[in-house]
C-alpha cells in the first residue's frame, strides 16, 4: 500500500508542477499580447504617454514581471485572485459565478454523450460490417463534419425561431441548458462512438469473451459486463485527453448561447487584456483538466502495474 | 445552484410582468464598470445615459440643450463658463445636487481617480471649478477650448453624488452607480444583465415603462435570434446580413438614423506604392462606393467624400465625390508605373463582420484595375494599439471614427497632425499649420472655412479612400412605442413604452 | 488488403473526388473564385448554369469558391496533421522505448500542453502573431503533437515488453532497427485513427477561429472560413454556408472511412474478427 501512496503523492506533486508551468506560460503570453492600459483608453482621442503610465501604475503593471507573477501565484494560494482590470470586481467572485455554469455544461455534455455513444458503439461493434454498423458510423461522422458554432446556430434556428420551443440563449432553468448540452454532446459523441466501437472490437476478439460466450452466458451480459468493462480503460483515458478539447469547445458554444461561464469570461479577458481574469480562468481550467487526468492516471495505475513502475 | 434557480425565477417573473411595460434591450458588451470617468465605450453611453445627467445634454438631434444647468454664459473671452444649476434635483440616493456636486465631480475627474481612466485627457483644458453660490458654478479654462461646452455632455462630465462616492469608493460606485438620470439602477449581474426602474421626480418627466432590462449578448446572431423569439424588444448589434431576416417578420422592424461615425481606408503614405499620390488617387477612383453602400450595406449608409459626416461641423456639402472610374484609375496607375499584379494589402479589424465584406468588395474593385489585394484581419487590440500607431500597416488600413464632438477638428487633428497616435505616416508642415491655426479661431464661420480647407487638402492629396458614413440602426419589436434612435447610440428611454 | 469493402470504395471515391476537384479547380473555373459582381449578390442556386450553386454576398460563384476553398482546407488539415503526427510519433517512440529522463521531461511537457485549453492559447497567439495559413498549421501542429506522443508512447511501452521485441534485443538487433521494424508498425493503428479524426477537427478549427474573429485572408476561400462567414446568412441565403459545409462533410466521411479501412487492414487483432 505504501507503494500506492508514494505513486499517488508523486502524481499529485507533478500535477501541481504542471499547473504552475501553465500559469507561468499564460502570464508570460498575455503580457506579450498587448497593453491593457491602451485597451482602457480605447477610443480616447488624445491619450498621452502620461495617461497610459497613470493607468498602468493604477493596475500594478509598473512592477517587474516576476513581482506581478509572484503576486498572482501568492494570491491564488490564499484564494485571492486579485481584481479585474475592467471594473475592479474581485476575480474570485467572477470565477465563482462562472465556474459552476461551465462545469455543469461540460459534465452534462460528457454524460449525455456517453449515454448515447456507448450503446451505439457496442451495437456497431457487434454488427460489424453489417448495415447497422455502416449507418451508425456514417451518422457519427456527420457529427464530426460541422463546427460547434454552426450546429449551435442551426439548433437555435430550428428550436427557437421556427418552433419556438426553447430560448435562444441564457441560463433559465433547465431549458437553457438543452441546446448547449445537445451541441456539445453531438460533437463529442461523434468521436466517442468510434472509440467505443474500436475498443469493443479489440475486446470481442479476446479470449475471455470467447470463454464467456462458450459458458453460455447471455449475449447482453457478455457484452455489457465482460466486454465493456474491459474497454472502459481506453475510453477513460481518451476522455482524459478529450477534456481539454471539451473545455475549448465550451468557449465557442458559450458564446453562441450567451452562457456566462468560464469560456465567456476567458474570451472577454483575452479581448480586453484583462490579465488577472485570464490568468485565473486558465489556472482554474488547467487545474480541472489536470485533476481529471490525474484521476484517469490513478485509475489506470491501480489497474495496470506496468504504468506504475518507473 | 441556488443562485441559478433564483435567476430562473427572476427571468420568468420578467416574462409575466411584460404587460406592465418592461423594455428588454440586447446590448453587445458589458462595460463592467459604470463609473463615468472609467470608460469610453459606446455601450456605456447607451445604458448609462439614462442613469446620469450632465450639466449639458444633447437632444435626439444631438443639439446641445440644458441638462442639470438651466442656462450658461461664456465670460472672460471664452475662458470662463458660468452655469446656473437646476434647483430641487436629487440623486437616486437622496443626496441633493448642487454646485458642490459639480465641483466634486470635476475635481474627481481631473484628480488622481480620473487619472486611472481614459476620460481625464479630454478635460485637461479646465483650470479650476469655482463655486459661486450653491446653484451657480464657474468652470475656468487654463487654455482656450472652443468645444468645452460640448465636452460637458460627454461621458466623463456626468454628475456623480459626492457623499455616496466618498463613502463607497470608486469600485463599488462602478458596480452600483447612482446619478440624477430618469432611471435608477436596481440590479446588476456582471456580463448578464442590468435592470433599471424609473427614478422618482426626474426634472424631465416620468418614464413610461415600469422597468428596463439590458441583457448583454455578444454574438449578433444570438441577439437577432432573441429578438425573433420575442424575448428582447431591441437588438442593438444587428449585422447587415440579418436585416432582411428582421424585416421579413411582421412583428419586427429596423429603426435607423444617420450616425456621425465614418469609415475610411487610410493609406500608408510613407512606404510602398501608395507613397505616390497618383496611385492613391487611382485607388480612390477604382472603388464604387455607391454600389458598396447599396448592395452590401443595403442602403444603411451614405457614401462620403472625406473623413466626416454631414453632422460634423466643417462638413462641406459642396464637395463633389471622386467619380467611380476604373478606366481612369488604370491610366493613372500606368502613369505611376505600377505594374498590373502589384501586391497591396488591406488591413482591418477582424471582429467587424460587416467591414469584412466591405474589405473584400474593395479588394475586388482594386483587383479589377490590376492590383492584387491581400486582405488581412487583425485582432482589434493589436490593430489599434500596435499596428496603426507603430506604423506597421500595409498599404491601406481600416479606420472608423465616431467624431463624438461632431466637429471635424476632433477627427482631422488626430488623424493628420504630425506625431499624433493615429497618424503614423503623414508629415506635412503646411497641414500641421492649418490644423493648429483653426484651433485659435473663435469666429464660427471663419473656423468652418478653415476646417473645409483642411478637408480640401486631404482630398487633393488623396490621404485616404473615403468610404461611407454608416447609419445607427436597431432591430426593434413593433410593440415598442416612442423609441427614438439618436445618432450617438445613447438611447433616451424616457419617452419609450411597451404595449 | 481488401479493396472491395464498403469503406474502401466509398472512402477512396469521396477522397479521390475531392482531391481531383481541388487540383482541377483552376482549369475548370477560369474566372476564378475571386471574380466579384455586386449586382449578382446572393443569387439563388440551381437557377442558372453561370452560378449553379448560387453566389455569395459579394456576387462570387459559390461553386468556384467551394472547389478552390478545398485547397486551403485540405492543405491546413493534412499538413497540420502530418507534421503533428511525425513529431509526436518520433517523440513517443523515443520516450516509450528508452524511458528515463527524456520520457519524464516529454511527458510532463505533454501534461502542460494538455492542460492548456487550446482555443485560448490560439486566441492569444493569433492576436500576437496574426494569422495566415502557415501560422495556422503551425498552431495546430504545436498543439496536437502531444496527442500522438502520448498514444505512441503507451503503445511502445507495452510493445517493448512483448516477446518478439525482447528476443530481438537479446540477439543484438540495434535499437533503431527494432523501433522501425517491430514497434512502429504495431503502434501505427491508433496513430492512423487519430490522424483521420484530426484532419476533420483541424478543418473545423479553422472555421471556429474565423468565427471568433481570427481567421485567414477572407479573399482566399476556405471551407471553414466560408462556413463561418455564411453563418449570418443562414436565415436568408442558406447556400452560402451549406455547400462548403457539405464539402467538409463529404471529405470527413471519405477520409475517416479510408482511415477505418486502413486500420482494419493493418491491424492484426481486428482483422481476425468479422
Amino acid at each position: 500500500m505504501a507503494e500506492v501512496g508514494r505513486f499517488l503523492l508523486r502524481r499529485l506533486g507533478l500535477s501541481v508542477f504542471v499547473v504552475l508551468v501553465v500559469t507561468l506560460l499564460v502570464a508570460w503570453a498575455i503580457r506579450l499580447s498587448g497593453d491593457p492600459a491602451m485597451m482602457l483608453a480605447e477610443g480616447a482621442g488624445s491619450v498621452t504617454e502620461q495617461d497610459l503610465r497613470n493607468i498602468r501604475a493604477a493596475l500594478g503593471l509598473d512592477r517587474p514581471f516576476w513581482a506581478q507573477y509572484g503576486g498572482f501565484v501568492g494570491g491564488m494560494l490564499t484564494g485571492d485572485m486579485g481584481r479585474s482590470f475592467m471594473g475592479g470586481l474581485p476575480v474570485a467572485r467572477m470565477v465563482g459565478q462562472a465556474l459552476p455554469l461551465t462545469v455543469m455544461l461540460a459534465f452534462l455534455s460528457l454524460g449525455v454523450s456517453l449515454l448515447v455513444s456507448v450503446p451505439l458503439g457496442v451495437t456497431a461493434a457487434v454488427r460489424r460490417g453489417g448495415w447497422v454498423d455502416q449507418v451508425i458510423r456514417v451518422v457519427s461522422l456527420v457529427g464530426l463534419s460541422f463546427p460547434n458554432f454552426w450546429l449551435a446556430i442551426m439548433l437555435v434556428l430550428v428550436f427557437s425561431i421556427a418552433l419556438g420551443w426553447l430560448p435562444p440563449s441564457g441560463t433559465e432553468g433547465g431549458v437553457g441548458l438543452v441546446m448547449p448540452v445537445a451541441t456539445m454532446a453531438v460533437i463529442l459523441s461523434a468521436t466517442n462512438v468510434r472509440l467505443v466501437r474500436s475498443a469493443m472490437l479489440e475486446v470481442l476478439g479476446a479470449q475471455y469473451v470467447t470463454v464467456a460466450r462458450s459458458k453460455g452466458l447471455r449475449e447482453t451480459v457478455v457484452l455489457y459486463k465482460h466486454a465493456l468493462r474491459n474497454c472502459a480503460i481506453p475510453l477513460i483515458t481518451f476522455i482524459g485527453l478529450q477534456f481539454g478539447g471539451l473545455i475549448g469547445g465550451v468557449v465557442v458554444v458559450e458564446r453562441v448561447f450567451n452562457w456566462p461561464g468560464m469560456g465567456s469570461l476567458a474570451f472577454d479577458a483575452v479581448a480586453s487584456r484583462d490579465y488577472p481574469v485570464l490568468q485565473a480562468v486558465v489556472t482554474v481550467l488547467a487545474g480541472m483538466i489536470v485533476a481529471v487526468n490525474l484521476l484517469v492516471d490513478v485509475v489506470y495505475g491501480l489497474v495496470d502495474p506496468r504504468v506504475r513502475g518507473q | 445552484m441556488l443562485r441559478w434557480v433564483l435567476a430562473a425565477g427572476l427571468v420568468f417573473g420578467v416574462g409575466s410582468a411584460r404587460a406592465g411595460g418592461v423594455l428588454t434591450i440586447a446590448q453587445a458588451q458589458d462595460p463592467n464598470n459604470w463609473d463615468p470617468i472609467a470608460t469610453f465605450l459606446v455601450p456605456w453611453g447607451a445604458v448609462a445615459s439614462n442613469v446620469f445627467d450632465g450639466l449639458v445634454l444633447r437632444d435626439e438631434q444631438l443639439v446641445l440643450k440644458p441638462g442639470l444647468a438651466e442656462s450658461w454664459e461664456v465670460l472672460d473671452g471664452g475662458m470662463r463658463l458660468r452655469f446656473r444649476l437646476r434647483r430641487g434635483v436629487l440623486f437616486h440616493n437622496g443626496e441633493v445636487f448642487d454646485a458642490e456636486a459639480v465641483r466634486f465631480t470635476m475635481a474627481r475627474l481631473l484628480g488622481p481617480e480620473g487619472a486611472k481612466g481614459p476620460q481625464q485627457s479630454n478635460y485637461t483644458s479646465i483650470g479650476s471649478v469655482d463655486v459661486v453660490d450653491p446653484y451657480t458654478v464657474d468652470i475656468v479654462l487654463k487654455r482656450p477650448d472652443p468645444v468645452m461646452v460640448s465636452k460637458l455632455a460627454g461621458y466623463g462630465a456626468m454628475m456623480v453624488p459626492p457623499k455616496y462616492v466618498a463613502e463607497k469608493g470608486g469600485v463599488e460606485f462602478g458596480q452600483k452607480p447612482v446619478g440624477t438620470g430618469p432611471f435608477r439602477v436596481v440590479g446588476y449581474e456582471n456580463k448578464v444583465s442590468l435592470t433599471l426602474e424609473p427614478a422618482a421626480g426626474h426634472w424631465d418627466g416620468k418614464p413610461k415603462v415600469d422597468r428596463v432590462v439590458y441583457r448583454f449578448i455578444v454574438e449578433p446572431n444570438t441577439q437577432v435570434a432573441e429578438l425573433q423569439a420575442g424575448r428582447v424588444d431591441v437588438a442593438s448589434n444587428v449585422p447587415i446580413a440579418l436585416i432582411p431576416a428582421i424585416t421579413a417578420s411582421a412583428a419586427l422592424q429596423v429603426v435607423s438614423t444617420t450616425g456621425p461615425s465614418v469609415t475610411v481606408l487610410r493609406f500608408n503614405t510613407a512606404q510602398g506604392p501608395t507613397r505616390d499620390a497618383r496611385v492613391r488617387r487611382a485607388m480612390v477612383m477604382a472603388v464604387d462606393r455607391d454600389a458598396i453602400v447599396k448592395q452590401i450595406l443595403q442602403g444603411h449608409a451614405k457614401a462620403v467624400t472625406g473623413f466626416q459626416s454631414a453632422l460634423s461641423f466643417g462638413f462641406d456639402p459642396g464637395r463633389a465625390a471622386v467619380p467611380f472610374d476604373p478606366a481612369g484609375a488604370k491610366r493613372l496607375l500606368a502613369e505611376a508605373k505600377v505594374a498590373p499584379g502589384t501586391a497591396v494589402s488591406l488591413d482591418f479589424r477582424s471582429n467587424d463582420t460587416t467591414f469584412r465584406e466591405v474589405a473584400q468588395a474593395v479588394a475586388g474593385y482594386l483587383g479589377a484595375v490590376g492590383l492584387k489585394v491581400q486582405v488581412r484581419p487583425f485582432e482589434m487590440n493589436v490593430f489599434t494599439n500596435d499596428i496603426i500607431p507603430n506604423g506597421k500597416t500595409g498599404e491601406m488600413f481600416q479606420m472608423g471614427w465616431g467624431g463624438w464632438t461632431f466637429d471635424y477638428d476632433n477627427t482631422a487633428y488626430l488623424m493628420y497632425h504630425s506625431g499624433e497616435r493615429w497618424n503614423p505616416y503623414d508629415k506635412d508642415p503646411g497641414l500641421d499649420a492649418m490644423l493648429e491655426g483653426q484651433r485659435l479661431i473663435v469666429d464660427r464661420g471663419e473656423r468652418e472655412a478653415a476646417l473645409r480647407k483642411v478637408a480640401g487638402f486631404v482630398a487633393d492629396h488623396a490621404l485616404e479612400l473615403p468610404l461611407y458614413n454608416v447609419d445607427t440602426y436597431y432591430g426593434v419589436n413593433r410593440r415598442v412605442k416612442g423609441l427614438v434612435v439618436p445618432p450617438d447610440n445613447r438611447l433616451r428611454l424616457i419617452g419609450a413604452s411597451v404595449d | 488488403m481488401r479493396f472491395r469493402s464498403f469503406e474502401f470504395i466509398v472512402g477512396a471515391g469521396l477522397t479521390g473526388a475531392m482531391v481531383l476537384a481541388v487540383v482541377l479547380a483552376d482549369v475548370v473555373f477560369e474566372a476564378g473564385a475571386e471574380a466579384m459582381d455586386l449586382a449578382m449578390r446572393l443569387a439563388v442556386p440551381f437557377r442558372s448554369w453561370a452560378h449553379p450553386l448560387g453566389t455569395d454576398p459579394l456576387g462570387r460563384d459559390v461553386l468556384a469558391r467551394v472547389v478552390s476553398g478545398g485547397r486551403v482546407s485540405l492543405t491546413v488539415g493534412v499538413l497540420s496533421v502530418l507534421s503533428a503526427a511525425v513529431v509526436g510519433t518520433g517523440a513517443g517512440l523515443v520516450a516509450g522505448y528508452y524511458r528515463g529522463v527524456w520520457d519524464t521531461v516529454l511527458m510532463r511537457w505533454a501534461d502542460v500542453q494538455l492542460a492548456l485549453p487550446f482555443i485560448l492559447v490560439a486566441l492569444t497567439f493569433a492576436a500576437i502573431l496574426g494569422t495566415d495559413m502557415w501560422k495556422l498549421i503551425l498552431f495546430m501542429a504545436v498543439a496536437q503533437w502531444v496527442q500522438y506522443a502520448r498514444v505512441v508512447r503507451s503503445a511502445t511501452m507495452v510493445l517493448r515488453e512483448r516477446d518478439f521485441v525482447v528476443s530481438a534485443v537479446a540477439v543484438g538487433v540495434r535499437d533503431p532497427v527494432i523501433i522501425w521494424r517491430h514497434i512502429l508498425p504495431n503502434a501505427a493503428a491508433p496513430v492512423l485513427v487519430l490522424m483521420t479524426l484530426n484532419v476533420a477537427t483541424n478543418i473545423l478549427l479553422e472555421s471556429s477561429l474565423t468565427f471568433l474573429g481570427l481567421g485567414i485572408d477572407p479573399m482566399v476561400p476556405s471551407w471553414g472560413g466560408m462556413l463561418a462567414d455564411g453563418r449570418t446568412y443562414l436565415q436568408t441565403a442558406w447556400w452560402v454556408s451549406v455547400f462548403p459545409g457539405l464539402a467538409i462533410m463529404l471529405t470527413v466521411l471519405g477520409l475517416n472511412l479510408l482511415g477505418d479501412w486502413l486500420r482494419d487492414s493493418t491491424d492484426p487483432t481486428t482483422r481476425s474478427v468479422s
